[in-house]
C-alpha cells in the first residue's frame, strides 16, 4: 500500500500534463488576476485629465480625480490624441476642463467634458464621479447644505478586494479542473490500456488501489492549494481574513468531492476521449456558472435557482465565507450539507458505475 | 502427474451470445497446455474464467485445489497472468513497475533477476514506451513472474511479432517450463502451438473440437503423411493415377504446385514413384502438421492475424 501510494506520487509528478493543468494553469490564472487586480488596485483604468483652466475650482477637481484612485490619470496630452488612444483602446476616457472654467465670469464655461467609448467599463464611473464632485461644488456656491444623503452600513466589517473573491475562485477552479479530469481521465486511460485488468489479477485489493490514487492526489492538491496562495499573499497581496486551516479542510473536502465525479465520469464513458470530452464539458461550464470569476447572484434568475445547486457554487460559498468574512463553515450550514450531498451521491453512482475491467 | 488446473462444464453466456459451450478439461503440473483457435473461438474467455477476470455462467474451475468461485485470493497469490495486448503504467521505470507489482504479493522475485531472465537488464531504467514490440512482450511476461507463481497464464504472447521476435519468446517460455512451472497459453499459431505445446485443445465457436498430446493428434489425421512437389508435365491420366493412392491440391498462387495428403505409408511410397517419372524440379515427403489437422477439423485455414 506504502509503496503503491509512493508510486502514484511519482507518476504524477512525472506526468507533465499533470504538472501543467495541475500547477501552471491554476497559478497562470492567479497571475493574470493578480496583475489586474491584486494590490488593492481597485482602478477602473487610466484616464487622460485635460486641465486647461486654473482657477481654485479646476484645481480641487484635478486633486479629487488624482486622489480618488479610481483610476490613473494621465497627462501632457491632448484632445484629439486622447480621443485616438481611446479609440483604440489605450485609454478608459478623458476629462476635459476646457479654459476659464470656474472663473467668476457670467460667459465663463460651465460644463466639463467627459469623452468615453460607450462599450467600455470606465464611462459610467467617470461621469458618477464628475457629477458627485460638481453636485457639492454646486451646492457649496449656494451655500447650502444637501437635506438628503446616503447613510452607509457594511453587512461585513473584514477588507477584501475583488482579487480575494476571486483568489478563492481560482483554489476551487484548480480542484474541480485537476480532479475531474485528472482522475477521470486516468481511469479510463487505465482501463483502456487493461492496467486495471492487470491489476485485478493481482491479489491488490480495490480499496486499496483506489486510496492510493485518491491520497496521491489530494497530496498534489495540497501543493496545489499551498502555491495559490503564495502566490497570491506575496506577489499580489491578498488577504484572507478567516483560518488557512480550514481554507485547507475545505479545499481537500471539494477535492474529494471532484474525483467523486471524475470516478462516475470514468465509470460512464467507453474510452479516454470520451472521458475527456464529457469532462471537459462539465468542468468549463461550472467554472462559469458556479462563481469563480464573478458573483453568480448578476444571472437571470432562472439560471441562478438551478447554477447555485452545481457542486462547485456551494463550496465557493462556504471557502470564501471562511476566507472572506471569517465565518464559520457550519454559520450557513445549507453549503454544506449541499457539498456532503454532492460527495455522498457521486460515490453511490461511482460504486455503482465504475469497474476495473469488464464482466 | 499432479492436475492443476481442472474444468468442468463450463458455460460463458453473454447476451444474445454463448461464447463457451461446456467445455471440460484438466491441465497437469509442469506442461505446457495450448488452447488453440481463431480470433472469437472463446480461448481469452475461457483463460479469463479461469483467472477470475470472468464469472462463469455455469461449470466448475479448481486452480490448484482452490475453487475459483470462493477462494481466490489463495489462487491469485500462486499464479501469473500475461493479459492480451495489456500495457503497464507509463511514467514507472521497468524496475519500479516489477517492484511495485511484486508488492501486490506476500512473497516476490528480486526486479533485477526478473529483467536478466528476459534480457531487458540494459532497460531496468526505461519506460514500457521505450521497449519496442518483442520487448514490450517479454517485459509483459516476466511482470507475470514477480511472484514466482506455479501456473503461468499467457493469452496470445507472441501474437504480433515478427519472426526472430516470436522465436525470443519460445525460448524464455520454454526456459519457464524448465523453472518447473506450468503454463497455459492461448495462441492462433498453429506451429507455435505445434512447437511449444505438450498438449493442446482446438476450439471453435466456444467448443472443444480435439484435445490431447500435440504429436498424438497430429498423427491421428486421417492423412497423415504428406508430399509436395512442382511438375509442369502433369497429364490428366498420371494425376487420375495419383488421385487414387490420395488427396491431391494444387496449390493456390503458384503455378504446377502440388500438395498430396496420404492415409499410409505404402501409398506414399507408390506415389514418390510415380512423381519421381515426372522429373519434378522439387519434391519434399514429409509428415502433416497440426495445420493439416486443423484444416481437417474445421474444413478451413486458421486466419493469420
Amino acid at each position: 500500500m506504502k509503496k503503491l501510494l509512493l508510486a502514484d506520487i511519482k507518476m504524477l509528478l512525472r506526468s507533465k500534463q499533470t504538472l501543467f493543468w495541475s500547477l501552471m494553469f491554476p497559478l497562470m490564472f492567479t497571475f493574470i488576476f493578480g496583475s489586474f487586480f491584486g494590490k488593492g488596485n481597485n482602478s477602473v483604468g487610466t484616464v487622460a485629465l485635460i486641465n486647461e483652466s486654473n482657477t481654485e475650482l479646476a484645481k480641487s477637481f484635478d486633486k479629487a480625480a488624482r486622489d480618488s484612485g479610481i483610476f490613473t490619470i494621465k497627462d501632457d496630452i491632448n484632445v484629439e490624441e486622447a480621443k485616438k488612444l481611446i479609440g483604440k483602446d489605450q485609454l478608459s476616457g478623458a476629462i476635459v476642463i476646457p479654459k476659464g472654467f470656474g472663473e467668476q465670469k457670467p460667459d465663463a464655461p460651465k460644463n466639463i467634458k467627459v469623452v468615453y467609448d460607450p462599450a467600455g467599463q470606465a464611462g459610467r464611473t467617470l461621469i458618477g464621479f464628475t457629477n458627485q464632485f460638481l453636485t457639492a461644488a454646486n451646492l457649496e456656491i449656494q451655500q447650502a447644505k444637501p437635506i438628503f444623503s446616503v447613510e452607509e452600513e457594511k453587512t461585513n466589517t473584514k477588507q477584501f478586494g475583488y482579487f480575494d473573491f476571486i483568489l478563492m475562485g481560482l483554489i476551487g477552479m484548480a480542484l474541480m479542473n485537476s480532479s475531474i479530469q485528472g482522475m477521470s481521465i486516468a481511469m479510463s486511460k487505465y482501463r483502456e490500456d487493461k492496467i486495471l485488468k492487470r491489476l485485478t489479477t493481482t491479489p491488490l485489493k480495490v480499496w486499496h488501489f483506489i486510496a492510493a490514487e485518491v491520497t496521491s492526489r489530494l497530496l498534489v492538491n495540497v501543493i496545489q492549494v499551498t502555491l495559490i496562495l503564495l502566490v497570491g499573499f506575496y506577489m499580489f497581496d491578498a488577504h484572507i481574513n478567516g483560518s488557512i486551516f480550514l481554507i485547507y479542510v475545505l479545499a481537500l473536502l471539494g477535492a474529494l468531492l471532484f474525483q467523486s465525479i471524475g470516478f462516475v465520469i470514468a465509470g460512464l464513458s467507453k474510452t479516454t476521449n470520451a472521458a475527456e470530452g464529457m469532462s471537459t464539458a462539465i468542468a468549463i461550464p461550472m467554472m462559469f456558472l458556479s462563481g469563480v470569476f464573478f458573483p453568480i447572484d448578476q444571472l437571470p434568475k432562472w439560471l441562478y435557482s438551478i447554477v447555485q445547486y452545481l457542486p462547485l457554487a456551494p463550496l465557493l460559498r462556504t471557502m470564501r465565507s471562511v476566507a472572506l468574512e471569517d465565518a464559520s463553515p457550519f454559520a450557513n450550514p445549507s453549503n454544506l450539507i449541499l457539498v456532503i450531498v454532492w460527495v455522498v451521491a457521486a460515490l453511490i453512482i461511482a460504486a455503482y458505475k465504475f469497474r476495473l475491467a469488464d464482466e | 502427474m499432479n492436475t492443476v488446473i481442472k474444468v468442468e462444464k463450463l458455460v460463458k453466456e453473454y447476451k444474445g451470445l454463448t461464447a463457451v459451450k461446456g467445455i471440460s478439461f484438466e491441465v497437469k503440473k509442469g506442461e505446457i497446455f495450448g488452447l488453440l483457435g481463431e480470433n472469437g473461438a472463446g480461448k481469452t474467455t475461457t483463460l479469463e474464467m479461469i483467472e477470475g477476470l470472468r464469472k462463469p455462467t455455469s461449470g466448475e474451475i479448481s486452480v490448484l485445489g482452490h475453487n475459483v468461485r470462493n477462494e481466490i485470493s489463495e489462487i491469485k497469490e500462486r499464479i501469473g497472468v500475461q493479459l492480451q495486448s495489456s500495457a503497464y503504467y507509463n511514467y514507472l521505470t521497468l524496475k519500479e513497475i516489477l517492484s511495485l507489482f511484486g508488492s501486490f504479493y506476500t512473497e516476490s522475485l528480486d526486479p533485477d533477476d526478473l529483467l536478466k531472465m528476459v534480457d531487458l537488464e540494459e532497460k531496468a531504467g526505461a519506460t514500457v514506451n521505450n521497449l519496442s514490440g518483442g520487448q514490450k512482450q517479454r517485459f509483459s511476461i516476466v511482470a507475470s513472474l514477480v511472484n514466482d507463481p506455479e501456473i503461468v497464464f499467457l493469452d496470445e504472447p507472441t501474437t504480433g511479432l515478427d519472426p526472430m521476435a516470436r522465436r525470443n519468446l519460445w525460448d524464455i517460455i520454454t526456459k519457464i517450463k524448465a523453472k518447473g512451472k506450468t503454463i497455459i497459453l492461448t495462441t492462433h499459431y498453429l506451429e507455435e502451438a505445434e512447437m511449444l505445446c505438450d498438449r493442446i485443445a482446438i476450439m471453435e465457436k466456444g467448443e472443444i473440437l480435439m484435445m490431447g498430446k500435440t504429436h498424438e493428434l497430429i498423427e491421428s489425421t486421417k492423412n497423415p503423411f504428406k508430399t509436395t512437389f512442382i511438375a509442369t508435365s502433369l497429364s490428366k491420366e498420371t494425376l487420375k493415377e495419383l488421385e487414387g493412392l490420395g488427396e491431391v491440391n494444387e496449390l493456390a498462387g503458384k503455378s504446377h504446385h502440388f500438395e498430396m495428403m496420404l492415409k499410409t505409408q505404402v501409398n506414399l511410397n507408390k506415389a514418390i514413384k510415380i512423381v519421381q517419372k515426372l522429373e519434378p524440379e522439387s519434391i519434399t515427403v514429409g509428415r502433416s502438421t497440426l495445420e493439416d489437422l486443423f484444416i481437417e477439423l474445421t474444413g478451413k485455414r486458421i486466419g493469420g492475424e
